[in-house]
């Protein structure tokens, strides 16, 4: 059942490429449109599937593949990665939609998203080391030939530095992975937590150090943050959508399967210091957010802010900041999917992001005024607004962490404070007053500029609502999601070694 | 692609005062002369008839049978209260009667002219009383209001003054307008020269039009603008409303607001400058906001020549209201330009120098007031080539 998964998306990259003859412009777009939803359709026949009150591995799959080297292919779903494939396979479907007047190779450009589609699934259901690590960098050469092939300006710069990082990335990954089999002795690349009987704790430490910092860089955390601001400015908007959305869960995903995992113990001991981490990356974010004047650098720095969260309550690790941490990552991926769409289309109307200049759009004939109205509402969202799905994650992480870590956690509130206030400069910049699209010049002559702005089609706007839909359906109902992970997160923060860990520690009152 | 910001926006010329002097005592339109202008200019003019037609009738009726009416509910339904109209009323299927009340506030805020000063007059006040004192006898409500407050009642007698005098205004305007139509359509008017030449005609031959206005109180009737008082329309009425409603306005100007204790409202009345004339069509669209309400209402009576222009120009139905209130600027361009020149001290032609001087020093107070508004409407440039289509 679930290999479908990986292998719609991955046939359907075949059918593109080998797609006979030069097709019509446009059919690529609809055939890979197709396949996406038929990616989505069967995802959500994987929810029907799933028993919500297991909290282990489910549907699993397994199969025999190169043995000698650990390498199984096992694939299985819970609770945590079920949201993660859901999203993946709405969130492709969106980018694949939003994408438009695409002349260069459509044909090239469809199948690279279809095959990140497919590995990043991969990547998702794995339950064998290495074969999400094959996943996890299959994903990699696609997104490079996205951001280098159809970027901006600046984009051979920038794809290289995501290229470098996220290599980087995958190699300390892959060390950690192999060092586990050479201290542990087996070659087996299973989900099974290393406890101290088996692994003495400064290994521990070790690897624990080389898959945080690999994660963290793909999450990405400060100081590994600096390729994402220049990814996404230079990456079209799917391509922003996709790597917000989807492909940065991957490193959070990483980071509470495979750190907090694999290594509970070793997890528990450097937790404080992780909560700190993350109170700085929230902060440092936020307030490098408020520092910028491209609309996409701020939404691409409020990311690295958000992330932060997901550390903090993966450190707290109790079973409502776990959960609040799954929360978080769908959260963030639908909004931030969603600010992003919502820069592309100012950036494809008015022909720059720049807040400097940028004024007025909300303006209801001239303007943009229901993109306008869309950013207000993703931008409350973000800031963490009762009714919308920001609200749930972030209290759902607060609350669960309050209690393990309150200096941490108050710091990452100010960080929630901070998201109104930048994106708060957004909207009041770009879409607040009289309007205007150029850089201000005499006051006098700029207030009699007539302005012809482009109308937005209602189709354009159909992805956004879409998004914009589910941060409410979320927000509204957050039981929905909540009966899917509540068994895993909850089973997951029961892992032995780590309540024993923590409890001596928050004797201790260290955070 | 993105495409390059400078191909988006577009900005009319900027005239000098200098310049606006000496196309008022050249004789010649303050508007460029193009057919596109003479098409905008007319129709815009016959859709604004059609609405101060309604606006008009409302006023006066406002004025005699809401007169001094503490709860006036039905004001805007000219007596006629029926069931289909109250839920054409519901619904917004109406005139946006708002809007004249907010020229009413105008006019009657920044009083100029005559009729400001009649309604400070002695004669006035004796008036009054004597509509009070039959008024308060019947109606308990003002016979407590009245002693507390004694200036109360004053100023709704003439607040209602105001709207009546602005109802008759209107009336002659909205015929003048919907005349010009006919005259164009008669191929009587054919450049924006003629349609400058048609208003001042109009508004000459209604100079002199008595400016009356008398209420029933009781079964009594009594004047509050009496023939004595000997207020005419262009002078007492007309040119007020100019000053008011054109040039100096009420800073509301859409989306922009205004800091007024940081001086961006002028303190000093007489150098407002937030009139119609110098109104922004950009960001005036917001629901409630006054210039919209008559952008929305002209939209209803959109003649169906300019309304095929807009369809073609821009994005088409999405901004018709920015569109309605460019060409209203253009034709309130004209307005001014008629009442300027029916208005000269002396005629343009004379050689007689110290008459010549009194024309410049006329036309340049004008020219100076003017460079400031939206002159760049002025010019042809919304006509320039690939702005069809959007």
């Amino acid at each position: 059942m679930l290999s479908l998964l990986l292998l719609i998306p991955l046939l359907g990259a075949f059918l593109l490429l080998f797609w006979p003859g030069q097709p019509v412009p446009g059919r690529m777009r609809n055939v890979a449109i197709a396949v996406l939803v038929a990616q989505l359709l069967w995802s959500l026949r994987v929810m029907l599937a799933f028993d919500i009150h297991d909290g282990g591995m489910q549907l699993r799959e397994s199969l025999q593949w190169v043995d000698s080297i650990g390498l199984d292919y096992r694939l299985g779903i819970d609770g945590l990665s079920l949201p993660l494939v859901l999203m993946n396979g709405a969130l492709t479907l969106v980018s694949a939609v939003c994408t438009r007047d695409i002349s260069q190779r459509p044909r090239i450009y469809f199948a690279l998203l279809l095959l990140i589609s497919g590995a990043v699934n991969g990547a998702f259901l794995a339950e064998n080391l290495l074969l999400f690590f094959l996943f996890y960098e299959l994903e990699l050469i696609p997104l490079w030939l996205l951001i280098s092939v159809w970027g901006g300006a600046e984009r051979a710069y920038a794809a290289t530095k995501f290229l470098i990082f996220t290599a980087v990335s995958g190699m300390l990954i892959l060390g950690a992975f192999l060092g586990l089999a050479l201290f542990t002795g087996s070659v087996d690349f299973s989900l099974t937590p290393i406890m101290s009987e088996r692994l003495a704790m400064g290994s521990q430490l070790l690897l624990l150090g080389a898959l945080l910092v690999g994660f963290g860089i793909k999450i990405p955390l400060v100081p590994f943050h600096t390729w994402l601001p220049d990814a996404h400015t230079q990456a079209s908007t799917p391509v922003s959508v996709l790597l917000a959305g989807v492909l940065l869960k991957l490193g959070t995903y990483g980071l509470l399967r495979f750190c907090l995992g694999l290594f509970p113990e070793a997890w528990a001991l450097v937790a404080p210091w992780l909560a700190i981490w993350a109170a700085v990356s929230v902060l440092y974010g936020s307030l490098a957010a408020i520092a910028q004047r491209d609309m996409k650098r701020m939404v691409a720095y409020s990311s690295v802010g958000h992330m932060g969260y997901i550390l903090l309550a993966a450190a707290a690790a109790t079973p409502v900041s776990l959960l609040g941490a799954v929360f978080q990552m769908v959260s963030h991926g639908l909004i931030s999917a969603l600010l992003f769409l919502l820069v592309g289309i100012v950036y494809r109307k008015t022909g720059t992001r720049d807040l400097e200049v940028l004024r007025g759009l909300l303006n209801p004939e001239r303007g943009l005024p229901f993109t306008g109205a869309l950013m207000i509402l993703g931008v409350m969202a973000s800031a963490g607004l009762p009714g919308m799905a920001g609200f749930i994650s972030e209290f759902l992480v607060f609350r669960g962490s309050i209690a393990a870590y309150p200096v941490a956690t108050l710091l990452c509130m100010v960080g929630s404070g901070l998201t109104a206030v930048y994106f708060l400069l957004l909207v009041n910049r770009a879409f607040f007053g009289r309007m205007a699209i150029t850089p201000p010049s005499d006051p006098q002559r700029d207030a009699r500029l007539d302005i012809e702005l482009a109308p937005v089609a209602s189709r354009e706007t159909v992805p956004a609502m879409a998004l914009a839909l589910g941060v409410i359906a979320i927000g509204l109902v957050p039981l929905s999601l909540g009966r899917l992970s509540e068994s895993s997160s909850t089973a997951m923060a029961q892992l032995p070694a780590l309540v024993h860990v923590i409890a001596q520690a928050s004797q201790g009152g260290l955070g | 692609m993105p495409i390059i910001s400078a191909n988006l926006t577009r900005s009319g010329g900027m005239p000098t005062a200098e310049e606006l002097r000496d196309r008022l005592l050249a004789g010649q339109t303050l508007l460029a002369d193009t057919p596109n202008h003479l098409m905008q200019v007319v129709d815009v003019l016959e859709s604004y008839g059609e609405v101060l037609d309604a606006y008009s009738i409302n006023l006066i009726y406002q004025a005699e049978k809401q007169f001094l009416n503490p709860l006036p509910v039905w004001k805007y339904f000219d007596g006629d209260l029926n069931p289909a109209r109250l839920w054409r009323h519901l619904i917004h299927d109406r005139i946006n009667f708002e809007y004249a009340e907010y020229c009413q506030k105008a006019m009657f805020w920044h009083g100029t002219g005559g009729l400001d000063t009649y309604l400070d007059s002695e004669a006035f006040l004796q008036n009054c009383a004597a509509i009070i004192q039959r008024k308060t006898r019947r109606d308990p409500l003002l016979a407590l209001l009245h002693p507390l407050f004694p200036g109360f009642i004053l100023e709704l007698i003439r607040s209602a003054a105001t709207t009546h005098a602005l109802g008759q205004f209107w009336r002659v305007m909205s015929d003048l307008f919907l005349d010009l139509a006919r005259a164009e359509k008669d191929g009587r008017v054919t450049s924006i020269a003629a349609v400058v030449d048609f208003i001042q005609a109009g508004l000459v031959a209604a100079a002199a039009k008595p400016i009356i206005y008398g209420v029933e109180v009781g079964g009594e009737s009594f004047w509050v603008l009496p023939p004595e008082a000997a207020l005419t329309f262009l002078v007492d009425v007309a040119v007020p409303y100019v000053e008011a409603v054109f040039l100096r306005g009420m800073p509301f100007l859409g989306t922009v607001s205004f800091n007024a204790q940081a001086q961006q409202i002028s303190p000093d009345q007489a150098t407002f400058a937030y009139g119609a004339l110098y109104a922004d069509p950009l960001p005036t669209m917001g629901s409630g906001i006054p210039p919209s309400l008559l952008m929305q209402d002209m939209y209803r009576h959109l003649p169906e020549r300019l309304h095929r222009w807009y369809d073609s120009t821009t994005r088409g139905e999405g901004d018709v209201r920015v569109k309605i209130c460019m060409s209203f600027q253009k034709s309130m361009f004209c307005v001014t330009n008629a009442a300027i020149a029916g208005t000269f001290p002396h005629p343009l032609d004379s050689s007689e120098p110290s008459e010549q001087k009194a024309n410049q020093a006329y036309a340049s107070a004008w020219a100076e007031r003017l460079a400031r508004s939206r002159t760049d409407c002025l010019d042809a440039s919304d006509e320039a080539p690939g702005r069809t289509g959007a």
